[in-house]
């Protein structure tokens, strides 16, 4: 996208400027996205995002620019515009430094596509969504159905003072299916979202048939569902998306960002025990294919597998550049960004919980009365305070230890380190699912993921 | 090219192709600085800017957008969204357009010397270090956006307007004894010289601070005090109820609805895009309708829903002028500045006053409009605020919510959402709350 030499020049016309470390981030990305309702396509986008942000560094002091113009008139402006910002308000030392020596990374294409972006045609695309949206018309209750297919491929370069040019290119693929029940005044939704750092291979992984009817005996469910009791009660997570738990409370107060201000509850307490003997817990942005997936961060650096709670023991944070030079802990290739309009900030990657020994069915053993929480929505955190929630999107009530009536409107609260510590057993039968993490740094694809998991008491928002 | 040029390009190739295309540029610009221990951490300064595309062909509607202005990229652009037309079976047009004028909805707004600005930001994070329960400051910092906006068709549409908007912001955590409590607040504005550190700092403290000691709520139904940035988040999910797409697409329970009394006859929401000193405001949509104020519901009765030209077509109702459209997008319908209208009287007595909503986005559902929530407040008893609750969800249905509106305050105030979303306090009969 950019010749070695135009980076050389903006990188050592940053240097000259002063800084103590300069990057360039720069990325072309396709987009598509298709919608089908009603058994036709209403709605088809393509895109093409170009832009380019350069970051530099004073200490650990950050300024930040993006264009659109990545000719090299164009980056010299932004970089002039920073280091006049920089200049108007404190001291630039002209200290210059000598010539680059790039180390040039080849990427490997662990995740690549087997059918990339230019690969079939739209008739292709359409035939599959039609295949989602009739495979969600399992009864007439199903009164609208929604199936959408959301493709990016995004090349992109880094490269920095210190000799990183890397490029990769990513390629995810996800189908979302939204379907809406009805029955006289009542109306309920259900939804299903696979997604993978893949290309069109998502229809062989994901049979857009089962897709939609997933989110259609979702809404149904729904439909019958009486309102979730309110209180708090032993719940047992369930696989996959479930995961979001974690994510939401413990995954965020993990990263480096709000750990380096002590802005997170979390803060200081490496090799501490900050969760019951249960929990290990696990940020991999090497998963092959996986929707977190990268061969590299935004950051340039390869990306690695972090153990980030081991038996219970707080074993590392997720860190950034900026959160190691604030910190000293060592970088764990986990800065991340939307785009190019954004500076990267430590995130996570594909986060889940390890498998245990139970098998799932001894985790419901022994419950008198409580929640399966199925299937979940998304969530939220305040990583100063350790407050979280997350939404359920199919839920049940356990009683005597058996899987009975279905729940809707169930909202679980609580504090993460509390929550962490009542984690009483972890089965066996892990798997992780997508979703999208919205942050300092923009949204960004990750995944989440565990096993079913027994909490001993969590608040659970119903009807009282 | 610049985008004047590629404006000119697209607009001359669409018509040589004979496609009936609208054209949305879009320039944005963003300055913020964060500022943290006395001292300036990160700035950022930038423009970025588009050209999204809405091409008819063969009277179906397709879409493209690139930020990439050569000409290869704009070909290419006009190409996808011919090709999306071709396969889409949605049929569309667009609306005759005419000659939209030029404004300028900012003037002034954000004209002061970066140093003023850096020393807003560092102000603001001093000021929030001033209080000894503050124990970590994540940052206290200056954002401003400016955005210019041009709208122009094969069918006549011509025009554009600059607006923008200059905030403060901080994010930190307080403590007291076992308890900690993270604000992160934003306050905006149109103007840089109304922005005021020192008093601001001093909200967001006083909003956190009161938070703090706060003992479990137990489950029960109470009556509920919503405070203007919670009952404001609500109205983002109702919004989506209130869309004409959504009806359209059959995902609005307000469908059918027309002409009933949905809400008690205190609730009374307005959308206007012609408020001065509006977020949001904007002379005209993003089809080129001008802009004039939307009365919603009006004494609880269901008025209208939103509208753009194809949704207020394909429903048979008069068009009110919500077209949105980012460049990056699709045509959709959205308020501008939406509020709940201020009726004033509202006493506390006993009950929770929820000040702050968490976790919309998964918590509330827009097609049935049901909510579990979790939410911060405090408990307040024979008037009086008696101490902070925490740990707690709140859940119903929104329209239930709105029939059991028994007050709504005088203090109207805004939160910047996907829109500009604006309300009073309201004091709601009773509501679920789930807890110890």
């Amino acid at each position: 996208m950019l010749e070695p030499a135009l980076l050389e020049k903006v990188l050592g016309q940053a240097l000259r400027g002063g800084a103590d470390f300069a990057e360039v981030y720069a990325e072309r990305a396709k987009r598509r996205r298709m919608t089908v309702r009603s058994g036709r396509l209403e709605e088809a986008l393509s895109g093409l995002d170009y832009g380019a942000g350069i970051r530099l560094f004073f200490g650990t002091e950050v300024v930040y620019a993006y264009t659109n113009d990545l000719t090299e008139e164009g980056l010299l402006e932004a970089l002039e515009t920073l280091l006049r910002a920089k200049g108007a308000l404190g001291q630039v030392d002209g200290q210059g430094r000598g010539g680059l020596d790039f180390r040039k990374q080849v990427p490997k294409g662990l995740h690549a596509p087997q059918i990339p972006y230019g690969k079939k045609d739209r008739r292709y695309r359409l035939e599959r969504l039609l295949e989602a949206e009739a495979g969600a018309r399992i009864a007439p209750e199903i009164r609208q159905v929604e199936a959408s297919l959301l493709e990016w491929e995004a090349e992109v370069l880094i490269a920095n003072t210190e000799g990183v040019l890397a490029e990769e290119r990513r390629v995810r693929t996800r189908l979302f299916v939204l379907a809406v029940a009805q029955e006289g005044a009542e109306v309920q939704t259900g939804y299903a979202g696979p997604g993978k750092s893949v290309g069109l291979e998502l229809f062989d992984l994901y049979p857009p048939k089962a897709v939609g009817e997933k989110a259609a005996r979702q809404a149904l469910t729904n439909l019958r569902a009486k309102p979730a009791p309110a209180g708090t009660f032993p719940v047992v997570v369930g696989p996959g998306f479930g995961g979001v738990l974690f994510h939401e409370a413990v995954g965020h107060l993990l990263e480096t960002t709000s750990v380096a201000k002590k802005a997170s509850v979390l803060s200081d307490k490496l090799g501490e025990r900050i969760a019951s003997p249960a929990v290990t817990y696990i940020d991999d942005g090497t998963l092959p294919h996986a929707f977190g997936s990268t061969e590299m961060d935004d950051e340039g650096r390869p990306t690695e597998r972090t153990v980030l709670i081991e038996g219970g023991i707080l074993k590392s944070y997720m860190v950034d550049r900026l959160g190691h030079l604030l910190t000293g802990y060592p970088m764990t290739g986990s800065g991340r960004r939307q785009d190019y309009t954004f500076a990267p900030t430590s995130r996570m990657r594909n986060t889940f919980l390890a498998p245990g020994d139970k098998r799932p069915e001894e985790l419901f053993e022994g419950i008198e009365f409580g929640l399966y929480a199925k299937e979940m929505g998304g969530g939220q955190v305040k990583p100063g305070s350790g407050e979280y929630n997350f939404a359920v999107q199919e839920g049940y009530i356990i009683r005597k230890g058996r899987i009975e009536e279905p729940v809707r409107g169930a909202m679980l609260v609580g504090k993460g380190p509390e929550t962490l510590m009542r984690v009483v057993a972890v089965a066996h039968d892990w798997e992780n699912a997508p979703g999208m993490c919205g942050s300092l740094s923009g949204a960004v694809p990750v995944e989440v993921g565990q096993p079913h998991v027994l909490v001993s008491e969590i608040v659970v928002g119903g009807r009282a | 090219m610049t985008l004047e040029e590629a404006k000119g390009y697209v607009l001359r190739r669409a018509k040589e192709l004979g496609l009936e295309a609208e054209l949305l540029f879009v320039e944005n610009r963003e300055l913020s600085l964060r500022a943290q221990g006395g001292r300036l951490e990160e700035l950022k300064e930038a423009r970025q800017g588009g050209v999204g595309l809405r091409v008819v062909a063969g009277g179906r509607v397709g879409y493209a957008y690139t930020e990439e202005l050569s000409q290869e990229a704009l070909d290419w652009a006009l190409e996808e969204a011919r090709e999306n037309a071709l396969l889409s079976a949605k049929e569309g047009a667009i609306p005759p357009g005419k000659p939209l004028g030029s404004h300028d909805l900012l003037g002034e707004g954000l004209s002061a010397p970066l140093e003023a600005k850096r020393q807003a930001a560092l102000s603001l994070e001093k000021a929030l270090q001033e209080d000894p329960r503050v124990r970590a400051v994540l940052m206290g910092g200056y954002l401003e956006r400016e955005a210019r906006v041009v709208l122009e068709s094969t069918q006549g549409a011509q025009g554009g307007y600059r607006t923008g908007l200059a905030g403060l912001m901080g994010s930190f955590v307080m403590a007291e004894g076992e308890s900690r409590k993270q604000g992160w607040e934003v306050k905006l504005g149109k103007e840089f010289h109304t922005l005021e550190p020192g008093r601001t700092a001093l909200e967001f403290r006083e909003k956190t601070g009161r938070l703090l000691g706060a003992k479990p709520l137990k489950t029960g139904r109470y009556r509920a005090y919503l405070e203007p940035e919670a009952m404001a988040s609500l109205l983002m999910v109702f919004a989506q109820a209130l869309s004409g797409k959504a009806a359209l697409e059959g995902k609005s329970r307000l469908w059918g609805r027309l002409g009933e009394r949905i809400g008690s006859e205190l609730v009374t929401l307005i959308d206007d895009p012609t408020l001065e000193k509006g977020l949001l405001s904007r002379p005209f949509d993003a089809e080129g309708t001008p802009a004039r104020p939307t009365v919603v519901v009006e004494g609880g009765i269901f008025r209208t829903f939103l509208h753009n030209s194809e949704t207020a077509r394909a429903l048979g109702q008069e068009n009110t002028g919500h077209a949105s459209r980012s460049y990056k997008g699709t045509l959709g319908v959205a308020p501008s500045n939406l509020y709940l209208a201020p009726v004033g009287d509202l006493r506390l007595t006993e009950g929770v006053v929820v000040t702050e909503f968490m976790g919309l986005h998964a918590g509330a559902n827009p097609v049935s409009l049901d909510f579990s929530l979790q939410a911060l407040g405090l408990w307040v008893e024979e008037g009086e605020v008696r101490h902070a609750v925490e740990n707690f969800a709140v859940s119903g249905n929104l329209l239930e919510l709105f029939q059991a509106v028994e007050a709504v305050g005088n203090d109207l105030d805004w939160v910047l959402l996907d829109a500009a979303y604006g309300s009073p306090t309201v004091a709601v009969a009773e509501l679920s709350f789930a807890g110890a």
